[in-house]
């Protein structure tokens, strides 16, 4: 997981792949659309395994993000990256709604955390004269062209999504490695020991919860300006938050690769075969592969996978 | 206006009433397991299929579904359980994860099989108004309420004076110390699902008999359910009853004075207020959330 | 500086602690006897901020600190230790100090944590995994230094020699009475044998059913009679 795997996973991804498919837009917007769950898987995973908690609200954010940055480019003219960096941090002020929620165990904090995501989309409705309500919002301006290279296209696209992933997997290596994040770990088993040498355990779960939705948020203002037409249904679809969470229980949840591997590995099954030997209805699989994961391994498959090669590797030593 | 108010708060009563039969099986899954089974209004909706079948297929009044609806549901429910009783680690979490994929394997399943469209009952009867006084309602939403509190009653006598109510509530209150006044834990969670199969067959089949069914109803359903569920808090019977009365008069009265858009708005800041205002829900015993 | 003032406790219909004042000062090293269920552990968790008191008042260095949370305190310097070992999860011995330094104190010294894992004999241990692959005289020490990580100005010991074979037993004890000026702290120790207790402490307090019943040197403590009874005659221990 250091450099020696780093330079290969940049190479990939920046050269490899635009090479062989940049021109292949059916391929780039299957990429871009599944980075866009792994970034959202990605948050997730940042709460559940640094912050020990489990949402079913990242909807919330990802709307927010969305519905923020659209705004404000089509009504105060702001250039579509500050729009998206507003849409995270939009995000990320939502969630100080949820901070009360902090306080509930697991399974309720999750609950908690789906009402407040139903009551964002409520209001997203609601809000006519802000949001348009249930028409939605339409010709939300697409990235810019840069230095002549067309961001909005879906090379172009792909390009800015796949950087921003991998910007988040590394500010989430680095909280993981810092002493935030042993205190943070620590917490999860052993809250009071943590809190009786000092640690304000609420706090820090509070920044974890702010940059989680942070991150969501900015992947939604991404996807927004993508696709160029929001309404709340779609932003604020639970669908958000079901496929990253079955990406990051496929991917598992404790390692950094885990979601990401997760969220493109159970996109492209769910887009290129479970659609199409199931048509409607092929969400039935997502189920199943959820349900099948948390009962056989909770830690989702790149650690057992993972367990697996070590074991290999000491047989061998 | 009044008239109008007393209206909405006769609607609310009835549809609470009808929340309640639904609420039930989740919360009494809750009380016994600690755990939040949120395939709940999928079963719900599995019976209210079965009864759109029975009509559509065979030509059959609708209630006759019921006998079909409790076998399937139950077994469904049946292996809900075994699959949830798999867990070992963090069951509380993990079976909010696993109950949330199998509620999206079963919505799923409703519409491979039945499509996405809109159906409910042709039976005309159904439809017709009751007027009471001032107060007017469909036939069938009156007796999905009258069979709610009906069976809600049942349920609760049978709860309190049974051997197998005592064994619910010594599981519920203590694990441990049932195992040790010699009751099976596991036999007594397979009959509470056993029962919420039941209740969900009723729900189910009115349901289809009062309104109109989708597969996305599912998940509206189950969220329903546990804000009442946990308005009531833990194991309080007639708690689930106000719960869902209050749940139902809210929502109606929302939609009279406000707009029908908020309706779903109400449930969710009520859920919320509890959940961070009132540990213990409105009747429930201690449990902590925090 | 920590100063109690008529500490009330209840549990449901159970009165944990009634009535409890103590004052304990930066020089001192204070033993806290009782039997079991006498309210010890409850006392502590009252100082460091675990159980809210339903009466009276904490003050540390002057400042009333039962609003404060638990962190909060902890930075202010109340250092404790947990009668059933607490390590961090998932950490090693060097990390669980690490981090209690960090947050507890505000800064990382290295040479500092290298001192206390000294002083406890842990150093060769300090990349073990501290839940899983330390022995209980280990996991013991361990909570000694997590506290001591922290730069404690009072230091709150629950039953630090329990359940330590003899030789272990002996080693740690010289090891608290060095504690005391090594590291320059105040000291509450709860310890349910009076030997030992009368062997490090000078002065010691006697807690029964949430009552603290004498307070005064060790010698004098133990000749009380009250203090005998409620040894002898209600617990046996
Ligand atoms: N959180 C709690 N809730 C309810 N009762 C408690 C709680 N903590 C302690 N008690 C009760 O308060 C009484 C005092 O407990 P405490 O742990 O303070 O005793 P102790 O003096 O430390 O005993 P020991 O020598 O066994 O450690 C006991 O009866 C205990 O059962
Ligand atoms: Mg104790």
């Amino acid at each position: 997981m250091k450099i020696r795997f780093l330079l290969p996973v940049l190479a990939v991804v920046y050269l490899a792949i635009p090479y062989l498919w940049g021109g292949n837009n059916y391929v780039m917007s299957l990429l871009v659309a599944a980075f866009i769950i792994a970034g959202v898987a990605l948050a997730w995973a940042l709460l559940a395994n640094l912050g020990g908690m489990v949402s079913f609200g990242h909807s919330a954010f990802f709307g927010v993000g969305a519905y923020l940055s659209a705004l404000l480019c089509i009504n105060y003219r702001l250039p579509v990256l500050a729009g998206i960096l507003m849409g995270g941090i939009g995000a990320a002020v939502a969630s100080i709604a949820m901070l009360p929620a902090l306080r509930l165990r697991g399974p309720y904090f999750a609950l908690a955390v789906l009402a407040y995501a139903n009551i964002f989309k409520i209001l997203a409705m609601e809000f006519k004269g802000i949001t348009e309500g249930a028409a939605g919002v339409t010709n939300i301006p697409a990235l810019p062209t840069v230095m002549g290279f067309d961001f909005s296209s879906k090379l172009g696209t792909y390009l800015v999504i796949v950087t921003i992933v991998l910007l988040f997997t590394g500010s989430y290596h680095l909280i993981r490695v810092s002493h935030y994040g042993a205190a943070l770990k620590a917490m999860h088993d052993s809250e009071d020991a943590t809190r009786v040498v000092g640690v304000n355990s609420t706090l820090l779960k509070a920044m974890m919860l702010f940059v989680s939705a942070f991150m969501t948020g900015v992947v939604g203002a991404v996807n927004a300006h993508y696709i160029n037409f929001i309404d709340p249904d779609y932003a604020f679809d639970l669908g958000w938050t079901l496929l990253p969470m079955v990406a990051v229980v496929f991917g598992g949840y404790r390692t950094l690769m885990g979601p990401l591997v997760g969220a493109v590995g159970i996109f492209m099954l769910d887009q290129l075969v479970f659609k199409a030997l199931i048509g409607t209805g092929h969400q039935i699989m997502l189920g199943a592969v959820l349900a099948v994961m948390v009962l056989f391994s909770p830690d989702g498959l790149v650690p057992l996978i993972g367990d697996k090669w070590k074991r290999i590797r000491r047989a061998q030593a | 206006m009044f008239d109008l108010i007393l209206q909405a708060t006769y609607s609310g009563l009835l549809s609470g009433g009808s929340y309640a039969l639904i609420a039930l099986g989740l919360a009494l899954v809750f009380g016994t397991m600690r755990v939040i089974n949120l395939a709940h209004g999928e079963f719900v909706l599995l019976a209210a299929y079965i009864a759109y079948t029975v009509e559509s297929q065979m030509d059959w009044n609708p209630l006759l579904a019921l006998p079909i609806s409790v076998v399937v549901v139950c077994i469904t429910a049946a292996i809900v359980y075994l699959l949830v009783t798999r867990l070992d680690k963090n069951r509380e979490m993990n079976s909010l994860i696993l109950t949330f994929g199998l509620g999206v394997i079963l919505t799923n399943l409703v519409l491979f099989i039945w499509k996405a469209d809109i159906h409910s009952t042709s039976v005309g009867w159904f439809q017709e108004a009751v007027v009471l006084g001032p107060l007017y309602s469909m036939r069938s939403e009156l007796l999905f309420f009258i069979t709610s509190v009906v069976m809600v009653a049942i349920l609760w006598v049978w709860l309190d004076k049974s051997w197998y109510g005592r064994a619910v509530r010594a599981v519920s209150s203590n694990r441990d110390a049932a195992k040790l006044m010699g009751i099976n834990p596991h036999v007594t969670e397979l009959i509470s699902f056993l029962i919420a199969g039941i209740l969900a067959s009723f729900s189910g089949v009115a349901l289809y008999c009062a309104s109109v069914i989708q597969p996305a109803l599912g998940n509206a359903l189950t969220i329903k359910a546990f804000i009442i569920t946990i308005l009531a808090g833990i194991g309080s019977i007639p708690g689930v009853l106000i719960g869902a009365v209050l749940l139902g008069v809210s929502e109606a009265l929302t939609i009279t004075l406000l707009s029908s858009a908020l309706q779903e708005l109400t449930g969710m800041l009520l859920l919320l207020f509890v959940l961070l205002a009132l540990p213990n829900g409105l009747f429930g015993r201690a449990g902590r959330r925090g | 500086m920590l100063k109690l003032e008529s500490i009330n406790v209840r549990f449901g219909g159970l009165a944990a602690l009634q009535d409890v004042s103590l004052l304990v000062d930066s020089e001192d090293m204070v033993g806290l006897v009782g039997p079991n269920g006498a309210g010890k552990t409850t006392l502590f968790n009252v100082i460091s901020g675990l159980v809210r008191p339903t009466g009276g008042r904490v003050l540390f260095n002057n400042i009333d600190v039962l609003r404060k949370p638990l962190y909060a305190r902890a930075r202010m310097g109340i250092g404790r230790t947990f009668q059933i070992p607490q390590p961090m999860h998932e950490l090693t011995v060097r990390e669980n100090l690490l981090v209690a330094q960090r947050f507890g104190t505000g800064s990382v010294n290295q040479s500092k944590i290298d001192e206390i894992l000294d002083f406890v004999r842990l150093s060769d241990k300090s990349d073990r995994n501290a839940a899983t692959e330390l022995a209980l005289t280990e996991l013991k020490a361990l909570e000694v230094a997590k506290a001591l990580a922290i730069q404690p100005k009072l230091l709150l010991l629950d039953e630090v020699l329990s359940g330590l074979e003899t030789a272990g037993k002996r080693q740690f004890m010289q090891m608290l009475s060095d504690l005391h000026w090594r590291f320059d702290v105040g000291i509450l120790i709860i310890e349910h044998d009076i030997e030992t207790i009368s062997s490090v402490c000078k002065r010691v307090c006697v807690l029964n059913f949430g009552k603290l019943i004498a307070d005064g040197t060790a010698d004098a403590v133990f000749k009380d009679p009250e203090v005998i009874k409620s040894y002898t005659g209600e617990s046996g221990a």
